[in-house]
């Protein structure tokens, strides 16, 4: 039972090791390194562009939707490819196809959905 | 490959095919025809009914032993089916009132939250019974933030999602430590790993977090502080159902778990509920007492009710089968006769509240000059709720208090009794005010048809049961999971 407890040991020697090695290497870093700032120094980095406005910025909602019509086909596509491995083997393949085309009909709904309540439409 | 058995699934697959029409057929109906949706759910809902029809007295087992239809689910099954027309035709003019423009989406998720339900009441399998959950729990999170130009509505809709998620997340925790205990996510195989496996402190901590997942969804204390808000803040119809469909699939589940995966381990969970039941009823019952909202005074009273179904459970700690079945039976029928008093009493508060949209108990003061009839039905399932004799609540309470009795913990019993004279109160202080103050406003509200209806259905049931309470012996002791 000790033996089966010091496999903890193990990986409390390792978090003590990790968060050292993180913290010493900081240290070191901030000794050794100089020390000149200045403006351009301090101002947020943005790809190399001067950051404009402030941090707080409001995001088009346009493009949560299309998170969501991502969303659709991406589990559209995660479910056929074990289904196209299964449909290969099935001794009853009609069916199988049945099955599918149920799922992405389902699938297709969500697509109707958003066409009618004009999400497609930019603007 | 498994086969599927088609015709066990076909309440489900018709509910399914229900809800994909509904939302289909509402892109396409002018503004004016709206109203149409809810004819077509109310279509999709007796089909089911129809198709369960056929099923009655099978016994059936698909996708490998995760769903199963027997008694119980399909006793589980009738009453979701009959709260969905209940709940469908308490909607119809509320929504032809206020939301007329999104019916289509209301009925979806309805819908899709009943199918939900249906699941749940045949789910065998730890994972079968979370998805049964989530899809509950997650339409019925956009349902309650309907009212989307109401602030109170987002408020509903945000506290019982961050519940919501909190509570899958903490059972989802209990049902992986199961998993790893018992190497196997099916009910029944679980029950015999933890039998043969004996005591183990894991295993007493995964249940308590699989319950403590589970008093979330059926609004016990101390988890049962989003009710009230949510109730309050979300739709009247979707406040009935969340707290008649919900929480019976919360108890549905509950019940599943605890006899069939847990019931070797009765005395691990047994005295926890009961403590549970205890505090759910009693600070249920005395805040209900302070209330000003109808609707608050409901949800309340509903968290109290919750304790009172929680009950039987807790005294099966170390009894034999009989006494197990005799709780399983009593809970059970609680459940059942709660439903469809609470649906009743939301319903009239559907029909004061087209002329009173705030919901105060102040508003049912002259009900009875006002409307004779629809006060007269508040009055009867007001007593019920309370549990006076002729009416169905009675018989529930007494079913729970004998089992109390039976199993030898009388002073649950006793706390129950005590707490049945504080509901008394409350429950008569609203009947006092709709008989014996006067009317400010003597005008008669008028009661659409399908609100008349809904109610005359669970006036019916709660009078029925009242006086034939034989009719319990059909079938709740049929419908249990306890193996004798």
């Amino acid at each position: 039972m000790s033996g089966y407890f010091w496999q903890y040991g193990t990986i409390a020697a390792l978090s003590i090791f990790g968060v050292a090695f993180v913290a010493v290497a900081f240290l070191f870093n901030r000794l050794m390194r100089p020390r000149k700032p200045h403006r351009e120094k301090l101002t947020t980095y943005e790809c190399g562009i001067d950051p404009v406005g402030e941090g707080w910025s409001q995001t088009q909602v346009r493009y949560y939707i299309f998170a969501f019509l991502f969303v659709i086909f991406d589990v559209e596509s995660v479910f056929l490819f074990p289904w196209a491995v299964v449909f290969e083997r099935s001794r009853n393949p009609g069916l199988v196809l049945a099955e599918m085309v149920v799922f992405i009909g389902v699938l297709a709904v969500g697509l109707l959905y958003a066409w009618r309540k004009k999400v497609l439409e930019w603007l | 490959m498994p086969a599927i058995d088609y015709h066990a699934v076909a309440p489900e697959l018709i509910l399914s095919g229900a809800l994909i029409a509904v939302l289909c057929v509402d892109l396409f109906l002018p503004e004016k025809r709206k109203a149409w949706n809810s004819t077509l759910t109310a279509l999709g809902v007796l089909g089911a009914l129809g198709a369960l029809f056929t099923l009655v007295g099978e016994r059936r087992t698909t996708f490998g032993g995760m769903f199963v239809l027997d008694s119980f689910s399909l006793l589980f099954k009738f009453l979701f089916l009959a709260v969905a027309v209940v709940v469908v035709l308490m909607s119809a003019d509320y929504l032809n009132d206020s939301l007329r423009s999104s019916q289509g989406e209301f009925y979806f998720l309805l819908l899709s939250s009943f199918l939900g339900a249906m699941l749940m009441a045949s789910a065998r399998d730890l994972l079968m019974l979370f998805v049964a959950l989530e899809m509950v729990s997650v339409p019925a999170f956009l349902l309650a933030g309907f009212r989307k130009t109401d602030p109170r509505s987002t408020e509903a809709a945000l506290k019982f999602f961050l519940i919501g998620v909190l509570s899958s997340a903490v059972m989802l925790f209990g049902m992986s430590l199961i998993y790893g205990v018992a190497q196997s996510t099916n009910l029944a195989e679980i029950g015999a790993a933890l039998k043969a496996r004996g005591d183990d402190p894991l295993v007493t901590a995964s249940i308590m977090l699989i319950l403590a997942g589970f008093g979330f969804k059926v609004s016990a204390v101390p988890f049962h502080f989003w009710a009230p808000d949510t109730y309050e803040g979300a739709p009247v119809p979707v406040a009935a159902f969340l707290s008649v469909a919900s929480k019976a699939a919360g108890f549905a589940g509950l019940l599943q778990v605890a006899f069939l995966a847990f019931g070797g381990q009765t005395t691990a969970w047994g005295p926890g509920l009961a403590i549970l039941s205890v505090a759910t009823m009693t600070i249920g019952n005395v805040v209900a007492l302070t209330q000003t909202n109808i609707v608050r005074l409901l949800a309340y009273s509903s968290i109290a009710h919750a304790g009172y179904m929680l009950m039987p459970l807790g005294v099966v700690a170390g009894q034999g089968a009989a006494i197990q079945r005799q709780a399983f039976a009593a809970s059970l029928t609680y459940i059942l006769v709660y439903s469809f008093m609470n649906l009743g009493a939301f319903a009239v508060v559907v029909a004061v509240g087209r002329k009173r949209p705030w919901n105060l108990i102040s508003d049912y003061e002259g009900l009875s000059e006002r409307e004779p009839g629809l006060a007269l039905a508040m009055l009867f399932f007001l007593l019920s709720l309370a549990g006076i004799p002729p009416l169905a609540g009675f018989w529930a309470k007494f079913l729970v208090f004998g089992a109390a009795i039976d199993s030898g913990t009388a002073w649950l019993a006793a706390v129950m009794v005590l707490n049945s004279v504080v509901g008394l109160y409350y429950y008569l202080s609203v009947g006092a005010k709709m008989y014996l103050r006067p009317a400010e406003d003597p005008s008669p509200i008028g009661v659409p048809v399908p609100l008349v209806v809904a109610i005359a259905v669970a006036l019916i049931v709660v009078v029925a049961v009242g006086v034939f309470p034989d009719f319990f012996n059909h079938f709740a002791p049929g419908a249990t999971l306890i193996a004798l």
